[in-house]
C-alpha cells in the first residue's frame, strides 16, 4: 500500500469516529470504496472529497440536535438568539481591542515599535470592526450589531480621551 | 419539486437509467459520470432522503468487507423517466425554435 492510499485510509477512518451515528452508513460506504481504487492518488483524492462530504453531513445532523436542543430544552427564542449573536460580536471585538492593547501597552512585539503609534493603533480595529460588520451585516446580523457596538463605545471613547488630553 | 436538477444530478439520474433495475456502486458512479466524490455523495445522499434511491451492503465473500450499492425505487425511476420525458421534449423545442429562426 503506498503512502497516499494509507493517508486516505487513516483520514476516512479518522472522520468516521468524529462522525455522528447518522452519517457512519454513508462514511462506511465511501471508504469501503478505497479498496476498488487503483491508483493511490486517485485514492487519496476520493478520502479529500468524501472526508468533506462527510463533515458537511455531520455538520447538518448537529445542527439539527443543536436547534432541537435550544428549542425543546433550553427553549431559547428569536430574542435569546439575538441577544446571543448581539454578545458574540460584543465579545470577538473586544478579544481584538484586547489584543490590539496588548501589543501597544505591554510591548509584546518590540520590534514593530508599536508604541510609538499611540492611539492611532485603535484605528486598526475600528476599520476590522466596520469592514466585519458591512459583511455579516445580512447573514448575521445580530453580530454585526454587537461589532458595531463596541466600535461605537470604542470611538467615543478616543474622542472623549483626545478631548481631554 | 423532489430533487434539484443540477447538471450533476442529471449525470447520476442517467447513469442509474443505463440500467434501471441493476445495482450500482459508488466508484462506478463517479467513473460513469465523471463526477468526484465530493458531488457525488451528497447527491446520493439527497436522493435517498428523498427516497428516490434504495441502498443495501453487498454481501461479499468471506475476508471481504462487504460493499454499499444503490439502485432506483420504484418512484426514483418514475421521477428519473419523467425528467429525462420533460428534458427531451425541452430539447425537441429548442431544435423547433431554431428550425423557425433558420
Amino acid at each position: 500500500m503506498g503512502a497516499p492510499r494509507g493517508l486516505a485510509e487513516r483520514l476516512l477512518r479518522a472522520v468516521i469516529r468524529l462522525a455522528p451515528g447518522e452519517s457512519t452508513e454513508w462514511a462506511t460506504a465511501m471508504l469501503r470504496e478505497l479498496d476498488f481504487i487503483e491508483g493511490d492518488w486517485e485514492a487519496l483524492f476520493w478520502a479529500l472529497g468524501s472526508a468533506t462530504v462527510i463533515l458537511r453531513h455531520a455538520a447538518g445532523v448537529w445542527r439539527g440536535w443543536f436547534k432541537g436542543r435550544t428549542k425543546e430544552d433550553v427553549g431559547m427564542n428569536s430574542t435569546g438568539k439575538k441577544a446571543l449573536g448581539v454578545g458574540l460580536g460584543i465579545f470577538s471585538a473586544l478579544a481584538l481591542i484586547g489584543c490590539a492593547f496588548a501589543m501597544l501597552r505591554l510591548y509584546l512585539f518590540p520590534g514593530l515599535g508599536l508604541y510609538r503609534l499611540g492611539w492611532t493603533v485603535i484605528v486598526i480595529p475600528e476599520v476590522i470592526f466596520i469592514v466585519a460588520a458591512v459583511v455579516l451585516w445580512r447573514k448575521r446580523g445580530p453580530v454585526a450589531a454587537g461589532i458595531l457596538t463596541m466600535a461605537l463605545v470604542v470611538g467615543l471613547h478616543l474622542a472623549v480621551h483626545l478631548t481631554a488630553h | 419539486m423532489k430533487l434539484r436538477l443540477s447538471p450533476q444530478t442529471v449525470l447520476v439520474l442517467d447513469a442509474f437509467l443505463e440500467q434501471p433495475e441493476g445495482w450500482m456502486y459508488g466508484y462506478d458512479l463517479s467513473r460513469v459520470t465523471g463526477l468526484k466524490s465530493g458531488t457525488l455523495y451528497p447527491i446520493l445522499i439527497r436522493m435517498a432522503e428523498r427516497k428516490l434511491l434504495e441502498t443495501q451492503w453487498e454481501t461479499m465473500e468471506a475476508g471481504r468487507p462487504p460493499r454499499h450499492m444503490y439502485r432506483f425505487t420504484p418512484e426514483g425511476l418514475r421521477f428519473a423517466r419523467a425528467n429525462m420525458t420533460s428534458r427531451a421534449r425541452g430539447g425537441l423545442d429548442q431544435v423547433a425554435l431554431g428550425l423557425v429562426e433558420g
